[in-house]
């Protein structure tokens, strides 16, 4: 049951990091010292399941010891370049409640302790995407400009919330063809710089909480996105050159109550609590119309909001990392299995360019 | 019974209201940090109501508990030589009584996630039912019983399991309707004083929707296990009984009806998908008229019924285009010979085929009926009628077929404009233009078919130009290799008709002037395609990716023999030209020499550039050797 580590050429990167036991995170798990898992090697992770072990393959696994910095260094340094590039970026953290997204995205705490050598990848990606902005700027031949722009949204239960204004209802997912995907409406703060940056996202994460006890919505079932747009202006000879970036940052729900929703694979959909409605039957349906055998069809299911908008990062021109915290207590074996099975099946997300090719008739 | 009118009676029925209130409705309202309050005090109550029941039959002593003997086993359990009883005994009704609150506590203890606990009421609960044959008052619970344990294995994992707990509950259903059929009391009813039993129209409702779960609960037990044939004929059982018994909410049984179909289309099913379809259209008509934009700026909820009426009916009419666009294209798959062109046998040996056919289709439509209730049946049969299900065979019959589509079209844009739904907008189109495609293979006018192509130039180009690159690329590419294969279509027409019309091999000033420029458009559009695979700096890629592999090498193939086709009558042109072909072909066969896994992706590309490679040197040569002399 191993399976083989992907290429370079992959959009999508998985990043396992097993978090501490020591430090009281509130798990019920804490004081349990023993471990369902063991990493082999920087990228393979064991887990002791039954009968036997099985090792999993990522693009790299991250032990206990594993520090902030580098973290960042193989997760997010390469997509904010990219992203200086005109790519587009995305980094999802996932995982079990207590399992360490926060740690790992945020720091120890959220505090806008700028310094703190624990900060995590979200304040290092700011501080190194305006390090790299102003390098550029600096450059005596430079005719760059720099436009920063942030927003940030919920998704709870399919509804679509402004966590930057509380205020306004829930808003709608919009296409446009020069825009792409966007959500209407939604607050856009300008940011010079990283601070300024960090702090937009905490106003955001404050507001969260608020939300979440206030409008009974639980953060563990909500996902947040937060979305920095880039703009960079370079004009040579009169010709402006417009190029614009995204790097979203996501706060997946918690993968325990994944179970809720449809990723449970073979768990039959009750009708007893639908009663007449059997909403459900079309996910059946859906399930049986394959596209294998080259024909056409339309599914009238959308997609789900959270895939809609970051569509773009699933796959084509961007550039996307899943981080997936685990627990390594034993009692959270069901979990951690969990979120190591969903974090392979996200290698094989890929948004695939079929060509609708038609060489019959002109290979004559 | 002597103790149903008692104050202990009561008494139990009174607990029995509360526990399903608390069950059903406040549970709802339970605390994040205590989720199951609620179903835990339900849980007890239930318990006392087991107490309750084992000291009346305590009180009314075994005197009754002999029965009569009664029916064959059940679940494929052999018999144990004990007498079964009738359901209607008394005896028969306490142990159904006991059965229905082992049950209620068995969807509790799974409810609270205690499966182990939760399985062993409900096995107790099928024990009780086990001394007893099937009748009115007890074969509710037999099937709802069945239900739960098939979701309950289900959950397991344990598929096999599931699947013969429902198919007995299925097995148990047939044969009672085949052998009473009289309105059964339903499990409530149990625990309910004689002024508040259910009326027969009540009873059947419930009964009814119970064996629809179980439907449902097999189509997805079949899905899980692969039998996806099986599962579809769940799928549309369930969907059948909802609308036969009016118990379905109109836009959403349109919805699945229209997802049913396009599992027949991806069959090959026409007949089906039609069918699927028509009722599709049908029933998601009896959810009412669309509120007019007026009313919806007065009202919210106007506003919000407006939005999704037009979505999901735009949803069906796109699930139609789907169907004319499969019929078509398999039609035309069946009709066109091995240059892709109609092969005129094949569709007079098609033609005596079907009319032979007509008689026995007539006949198979008959045992396939799908859907239809009373109300609905006639208008089904009347969306049936205005598309054939049958292949069109010639340019009249795939034109009916094309306007039908073509109609979709238009409807499913009224609802998904550019502005705001950009992807479903241009799938949409791309279908549009698939649909001309299909129709022009039917044309002989090459003059009108060539007319046909320009009709997708002009849907296409304008958008896969106005376009952002970055957030539409995987659809661009699309569209690029689209209008790439476009215009090298209209190219050869002309070349045809050209050829046609001066029965000579020199060609006039204007045509070879429209030819070239068709063929550079076509160029232009592979190589836009082939751009959008470079990294932003400009460099194509070394190693292609799996995804785009064929396609990259199909269009670096297709660019070299546009390239080579270039008329030009200057010879350093015509050298140019070939150069740049000689290079494209080249760039095939040396990817796939340094790349082992490309070269069966591209099998006859390979083969034909190696051919070319070998072959255009020498008449690079040639006219380098013309050019000298003529210096």
């Amino acid at each position: 049951t191993q399976l083989a580590a992907s290429g370079e050429s992959d959009s999508i990167k998985v990043f396992v990091r097993v978090r501490p036991l020591t430090q009281g995170s509130g798990l019920t798990t804490d004081g349990d010292h023993n471990l369902c898992l063991t990493v082999t090697s920087p990228n393979t992770i064991r887990l002791l399941a039954k009968p036997e072990p099985r090792t999993f393959t990522y693009d790299h696994v991250a032990d206990m010891d594993t520090s902030q910095d580098s973290v960042f260094s193989s997760v997010a340094k390469n997509i904010v370049e990219s992203c200086m590039n005109g790519y587009n970026g995305t980094i999802f953290a996932y995982g079990q409640t207590g399992s360490g997204k926060t740690f790992t995205m945020l720091g120890p705490s959220e505090l806008d302790n700028f310094t703190d050598e624990l900060r995590g990848v979200i304040p290092r990606s700011f501080e190194y995407l305006f390090f790299l902005i102003n390098r550029e700027v600096e450059k005596p031949s430079q005719s760059k400009s720099f436009l920063c722009k942030c927003s940030f949204i919920e998704i709870y239960n399919e509804q679509i919330y402004d966590l930057l204004d509380t205020a306004s209802a829930s808003l709608f997912l919009r296409e446009n063809i020069k825009k792409g995907v966007f959500v209407e409406g939604a607050v856009e703060k300008f940011v010079n710089s990283a601070a300024e940056a960090y702090q937009v996202l905490s106003m955001g994460w404050r507001n969260r909480r608020v939300a979440s006890t206030s409008m009974n919505r639980e953060s563990s079932r909500s996902h947040a996105v937060f979305t920095m747009t880039l703009e960079s202006k370079e004009s040579i000879n009169d010709i402006v050159n417009i190029r614009t970036s995204q790097l979203n940052l996501v706060d997946l729900a918690g993968s325990e109550r994944q179970k809720d929703t449809h990723t449970e694979g073979s768990r039959l959909k009750e009708a007893s609590s639908i009663n007449r409605s059997l909403m459900c039957l079309g996910q059946v349906i859906m399930a049986l119309v394959d596209v294998s055998n080259g024909k056409n069809r339309h599914i009238c299911y959308r997609d789900s909001k959270l895939t809609f908008l970051l569509r773009d990062s699933l796959g084509g021109n961007a550039k996307t990392y899943i981080i997936a915290n685990v627990h390594p207590g034993s009692k959270c074996f069901g979990e951690t299995l969990s979120t190591l099975q969903f974090a392979q099946r996200a290698k094989l997300i890929k948004n695939k360019a079929i060509i609708n090719e038609d060489t019959q008739g002109n290979v004559k | 019974m002597a103790a149903a009118h008692s104050h202990e009676w009561r008494a139990v029925c009174e607990k029995f209201t509360n526990a399903q209130t608390l069950t059903d409705v406040e549970s709802r309202n339970d605390p994040e940090n205590d989720p199951f309050r609620s179903k835990y005090k339900a849980r007890e109550l239930l318990r006392e109501i087991y107490c309750s029941l084992k000291s009346f039959e305590a009180g009314e002593g075994e005197e009754e508990s002999g029965g009569q003997p009664t029916e064959r086993p059940l679940d494929g359990q052999r018999e144990d030589g004990l007498a079964r009883l009738s359901g209607d005994s008394p005896a028969g009704l306490r142990a159904a009584k006991l059965g229905a609150v082992e049950y209620y506590l068995g969807v509790n203890h799974v409810d609270t996630e205690e499966l182990s606990a939760g399985q062993e009421h409900l096995t107790n609960c099928m024990k009780l039912l086990d001394r007893c044959g099937v009748s009115s008052q007890n074969v509710s619970l037999f099937i709802h019983v069945r239900n739960q344990l098939g979701i309950l294995w289900a959950g397991r994992e344990e598929m096999e399991t599931a699947q013969g707990y429902l198919e007995t509950a299925e097995s148990i259903y047939k044969d009672y309707m085949k052998e009473d059929g009289s309105p059964p009391t339903d499990m409530t009813e149990y625990f309910t004083t004689e002024e508040n039993l259910l009326t027969h129209q009540e009873r059947t409702k419930r009964f009814e929707l119970a064996y629809t779960h179980t439907m449902y609960y097999l189509a997805q037990v079949y899905k899980n296990l692969e039998q996806t044939e099986r599962a579809a004929t769940y799928c549309q059982s369930t969907l059948q009984r909802q609308l036969q018994l009016n118990q379905f909410s109109p836009m959403e049984w349109a919805l699945n009806a229209a997802t049913l179909s396009q599992y027949y289309i991806t069959k090959g099913r026409y007949m089906e998908g039609r069918h699927c379809l028509s009722a599709a259209t049908v029933v998601s008509g009896l959810a009412g008229e669309v509120p007019s934009e007026a009313a919806a700026r007065e009202s919210e909820t106007e506003s919000e019924r407006r939005e999704q009426l037009r979505q999901k009916r735009a949803e069906i009419a796109r699930c139609w285009i789907k169907y004319c666009r499969n019929l078509l294209q398999d039609a035309r798959k069946l009709l066109e010979d091995n240059i892709g062109e109609l092969d005129t046998d094949r569709q007079e040996e098609l033609k005596r085929e079907r009319r032979r056919d007509e008689e026995e289709e007539e006949k198979g439509r008959k045992g396939a009926v799908l859907f239809g209730s009373e109300d609905t049946f006639d208008s089904i049969a009347s969306v049936e009628e205005k598309v054939l299900c049958l292949y069109p065979l010639d340019f009249t019959e795939a034109r009916a077929v094309f306007l039908v589509g073509q109609n979709y079209v238009t409807q499913a844009k009224e609802y998904y404009l550019m502005d705001g739904y950009v992807t479903d907008h241009i799938e949409i189109l791309q279908d549009h233009s698939a649909l001309f495609r299909a129709l022009a293979f039917f044309e002989e006018d090459l003059e009108r078919r060539c007319k046909m192509h320009k009709r997708r130039v002009d849907m296409l180009e304008p958008i896969c130009n106005d376009l952002n690159s970055q957030y539409y690329l995987l659809i661009r590419r699309q569209l690029m290799f689209e209008l790439a294969e476009t215009y090298s279509e209209m190219m050869d027409l002309k070349l045809s008709v050209a050829n046609r019309q001066a029965e000579t091999e020199s060609l006039d000033n204007h045509t070879i002037k429209k030819f070239n420029h068709l063929c550079s458009a076509s160029v232009k559009y592979f190589q836009m395609f082939l751009d959008s695979l470079c990294s932003p700096d400009g460099k194509f890629p070394e190693h292609l990716e799996e995804d785009v592999l064929r396609p990259a090498l199909v269009a670096r193939f297709r660019v070299a023999r546009l390239q080579n086709r270039l008329i030009s009558s200057i010879p350093s042109v015509q050298l140019e030209n070939l150069n740049k072909s000689l290079e494209n072909y080249k760039y095939v066969v040396e990817y796939c020499e340094s790349h082992a896994a490309a070269a069966p992706v591209v099998e006859t590309e390979l083969e034909l550039s190696k051919e070319m490679v070998g072959l255009l040197p020498l008449k690079i040569n040639r006219i380098k050797a013309k050019m000298a002399a003529n210096n």
